[in-house]
């Protein structure tokens, strides 16, 4: 799919003339020299030399490494983007910008695309054991830290875990659009594991529910491979397993 | 953040030498170099403004898990900056300097991890200060 560059260029335009950015100068900056380098090549790569040297007027010695400004403004600059969009959810795409490049994603938003990061944020509290073994809990924690870990990889999806949700809770975001509850069971070696994903907008509905069954011979080979199984299914369920295609550069 | 983050932030203060101010005053140092423009706004005497810092980096690693009291408190800081003249931009060089600290006092025991954690503390740590710095303008 081909970008067009009229319809991202007005929505960089709106973004930067918006408070968030009026004052912060050498972000906007950042912002308009990244988008217009992908926007000139759709195939470009952008280094941190780059950046460093056109926005934040370092010269040709400069070495990243002592000097990391560039990567300490990119995180600055994802969270302001994060907070201009929560703000001003776009009407026709969203600039992102993933963790460890800084190349952006022009994703269109709107009916018949693929839904905006923030539409796809999952609270995951800790998976409950229901057994009185502290030892099953210490296993429960497990699966948990692998599911948070594989959905985290999904760029699409915003995975919010118990400590994140009190965070949240403080700046006030929009509560997250579902939530992943899981219990497991223990009867000597095999283990019982339910799940449910519930829509926590517009009446509360479930949209999976599901049982998993294992074994605990080998600990970190059975979370994982429960870990995967869960990210799959929830994959499907939120139709998210295409959704990349619908992203344009 | 996730109960990772913290534990990254967590570890890479623990690995500074404890009592020892070198550390933030290699930070000042650096920031110093990277921001001249910033060094007179610092009325402080330079030894009482990296012990300062060195409390208030204590300060915020005990409260990561009390998110509401760190917010508070971030944001009051944010309101006094308001009156100390410093702008948006003026973060950057600050994050940098931050970031270079651990990097030189802990060389390979900054593991990448604990980076990208500063990264992303850093990044809402001063979103929080702008938030207490708009908040008082307005």
């Amino acid at each position: 799919m081909s970008v067009n560059t009229a319809i991202v260029n007005q929505h960089l335009d709106e973004a930067l003339s918006s408070p968030l950015f009026r004052k912060a100068d050498r972000q906007a900056r950042f912002l308009r020299y990244v988008v217009d380098a992908a926007l000139q090549s759709p195939e470009t790569t952008i280094k941190e030399f780059d950046i460093a040297v056109a926005v934040y007027d370092r010269r040709a010695d400069y070495d990243p490494r002592t000097d990391p400004i560039v990567r300490v403004e990119a995180a600055r600059l994802r969270a302001r983007l994060r907070e201009y969009y929560e703000l001003t959810p776009p009407e026709s795409v969203r600039i992102d910008i993933p963790k460890g490049q800084y190349v952006p994603r022009f994703v269109p938003v709107g009916h018949g695309h693929a839904p905006a990061v923030s539409d796809l944020s999952i609270l995951v509290p800790p998976f409950r054991s229901l057994s009185p073994d502290p030892d099953d809990q210490n296993f429960c924690d497990g699966v948990t830290e692998e599911v948070v870990h594989k959905l985290a990889q999904d760029h699409r999806i915003r995975v919010i875990t118990q400590s994140a949700a009190a965070w949240l809770e403080q700046r006030e975001k929009p509560k997250p659009r579902y939530v992943l509850e899981a219990s497991i069971r223990r009867v000597g070696a095999e283990i019982r594991l339910t799940l449910h994903l519930m829509e926590l907008t517009g009446g509360g509905s479930t949209r999976l529910s599901n049982i998993y069954q294992a074994t605990t011979n080998n600990i970190f080979a059975t979370q994982e491979r429960l870990a995967e199984e869960i990210r799959r299914d929830l994959s499907a369920a939120l139709h998210t397993d295409n959704a990349g295609s619908e992203c344009i550069h | 953040m996730d109960s990772n983050t913290i534990r990254y932030l967590q570890e890479s203060v623990a690995r500074l030498p404890v009592g020892d101010l070198a550390p933030v005053n290699e930070f000042y140092r650096r920031l110093f170099e990277l921001a001249p423009e910033a060094q007179p706004m610092f009325k402080t005497e330079m030894d009482l403004q990296a012990k300062k810092f060195s409390d208030m980096l204590a300060w915020v690693i005990e409260h990561l898990e009390r998110p509401h009291e760190l917010c508070q408190e971030l944001r009051a800081l944010g309101a006094r900056h308001t009156g100390y003249g410093v702008k948006i931009d003026q973060y950057a060089p600050v994050g940098s300097a931050l970031i270079w600290m651990f990097r030189r006092t802990l060389g390979d025991r900054f593991t990448p991890e604990m980076e990208e954690a500063w990264l992303e503390f850093y990044a809402f740590a001063s979103f929080e200060l702008e938030r207490g710095s708009r908040e008082a303008a307005a």
